[in-house]
């Protein structure tokens, strides 16, 4: 469980840091298109060399952006296979039954990867760089558009800045009770099919009842302050947009200006 | 005496290889003896809970090894051999509450004697005993646990650990929460066990009361090390150390500290009520004699 990377926030004082949040996923949304606009060799190289600059400004070390792919790492390698075997065009080096492989899929595999891995790096710098309550705030601004149409923003924002708060507590809460349950002769993670998910059961309906609890005593709680739901509250955590959020953003666009020279 | 808990040169970083890499034990060295009454005191964050966690192999050490009721755990030792151990080891987690699932309290009572080989009828007829032990009414053993107040709540938790009838048995501030009947009624239990049946107990807590009255060892923590290793007694005896480490005094010997620096001539602190009457008393005689004399 210690080992999860995704959601971590790492301290820091850097320039990204202090970047806006929203424009931090905007750009990030965005930096994910333009992945697509990808075709050659110049374009991907510039785009790593883009990433790694971040990466540097970012001040944390690579170690943990490469930790943040592991877990994807059998999805990259099954789509990179994929496109190895089953591409077709160009010289052809190797076949077998269905399965070809070509310059042009191996060229193609390795792009694969490459988008992966990019996509993976640019997410995981927003996640580390900026606190989950940054993420959902810089969320609940970039959607305030969307009450035009009746969607309610500030009830998802507070949903999804309650969810995050929690994601930490219900993972020590998990631990613990695993533990309890371990103490007490449960084996989770062993023995047949059948036996590991009835081993489940001991630890979610603790989880659950704890969850319920939780949510009651929060809602209480929240009450008790005199919370009335979204209708005339303020702000206390105020975004300001600086001058490095536009030098960015200036950035993204020379940068998409580039790649679209470079495609061929 | 024979040795229950054997601990040598423990050594366990959290993490240990990735960028969070956390040290918590450094250098442990520990013996506990079969039958003794161990509390471990400490600073929050000092590393209690992590030494707790190797005595029933819920983490493995980093380096060093233990001997546990038996088992011997070193980094290498396989989780499977650990079933054997956690048998030996009941552990009752702070807020133990947290841990119940069962529809009914017997059943849950039930669920660790049965997770360890015995047989439905045996579990439950354990189930029913324990459930006496810690004074819990026949009425609510086929009720759901959910439905129970906070403090039977924890009682049931207690019994489904007791169930499993270990001979070590690990408390984590196990009255944490809990109003003063309900403490000193826990605690009572507890000390009962340890008399009857001779187990050996592991108490973690911040009260130090609980630790003068009960407790025959203290374990002092500090930063993931040890800074004693003694008798109450011994503990006790110095403030200014204690008060250094962040650790207070027991309410008696506080008091009797205090007199002590009026000249109330202590040859040791008392530790408890009990003792400090009986020095007191001892005293008495010849401070009146003296008026007279």
């Amino acid at each position: 469980m210690d080992k999860m990377l995704l959601g971590r926030y790492i301290n820091g004082e850097s320039l990204i840091h202090h970047l806006d949040p929203r424009g931090k996923l905007f750009l990030s949304f965005y930096f994910i298109v333009i992945v697509f606009l990808c075709n050659n060799w110049q374009t991907y190289v510039l785009m790593a060399a883009m990433v790694m600059l971040f990466v540097k400004l970012s001040d944390i070390s690579l170690g943990f952006f490469i930790k943040g792919v592991r877990p994807l790492i059998w999805l990259i390698l099954f789509t990179v296979l994929l496109q190895i075997f089953f591409s077709s065009g160009g010289e052809v080096f190797w076949h077998w039954g269905p399965f070809t492989i070509t310059d042009q899929g191996l060229i193609n595999g390795v792009f694969v990867f490459c988008r992966f891995v990019l996509i993976i790096f640019m997410s995981t710098l927003l996640t580390l760089t900026t606190t989950p309550i940054e993420i959902s705030d810089g969320l609940e601004s970039l959607l305030k558009p969307l009450t035009k149409i009746k969607v309610p923003v500030y009830e998802i924002a507070l949903m999804l800045s309650i969810a995050l708060r929690f994601v930490p507590t219900l993972m020590d809460e998990t631990t613990k009770i695993m533990n309890a349950q371990r103490a007490r002769g449960v084996n989770f993670g062993e023995g047949n099919l059948l036996k590991q998910i009835k081993s489940v059961i001991p630890l979610l309906i603790p989880l659950f009842v704890s969850s319920f609890n939780r949510a009651e005593d929060l809602a209480t709680a929240m009450e008790a302050r005199g919370y009335h739901g979204g209708e005339g509250r303020t702000k206390y955590r105020k975004q300001e947009w600086r001058k490095n959020d536009t030098l960015a953003v200036i950035l993204f666009i020379a940068l998409t200006v580039t790649l679209i020279f470079l495609r061929n | 005496m024979v040795k229950s808990i054997h601990i040598e040169k423990l050594n366990y970083v959290y993490q240990s290889g990735t960028p969070f890499s956390h040290r918590a034990l450094t250098d442990v060295s520990l013996d506990i003896e079969a039958g003794s009454y161990t509390a471990i005191i400490g600073h929050t964050g000092s590393g209690k809970s992590t030494l707790l966690q190797h005595l029933n192999g819920l983490l493995k050490p980093t380096s060093g090894n233990l001997t546990v009721a038996g088992n011997h755990i070193t980094s290498e030792t396989k989780n499977k051999e650990l079933n054997e151990l956690r048998h030996h080891v009941g552990f009752v987690f702070q807020f133990p509450e947290a841990q119940l699932f069962e529809e009914t309290v017997l059943k849950d009572i039930a669920f660790a004697p049965k997770n360890f080989g015995k047989s439905d009828e045996e579990a439950e007829q354990i189930a029913a005993k324990m459930a006496t032990l810690v004074g819990l009414p026949d009425s609510v053993l086929d009720s759901s646990p959910f439905e129970l107040s906070g403090g039977q709540m924890r009682r049931v938790a207690i019994a489904g650990v007791l169930a499993m009838e270990p001979q070590i048995l690990v408390l984590d501030e196990p009255t944490a929460g809990l109003d003063p009947k309900g403490r000193l009624e826990m605690m009572e239990m507890f000390e009962q066990l340890h008399q009857e049946q001779h187990l050996t107990i592991i108490l973690v807590t911040h009260q130090m009361n609980d630790v003068a009255n009960y407790a025959d060892h203290v374990v002092v923590m500090e930063n993931g090390g040890l800074i004693a290793d003694s008798t109450p007694q011994q503990v006790f005896s110095d403030p200014d150390w204690l008060h250094k480490h962040h650790l207070g005094l027991p309410q008696t010997t506080a008091f009797a500290a205090k007199l002590a620096q009026q000249g109330v001539p202590f040859d040791t602190l008392p530790l408890t009520e009990k003792q400090l009457a009986e020095k007191l008393a001892e005293l008495m005689p010849q401070s009146g004699g003296e008026l007279h004399g």
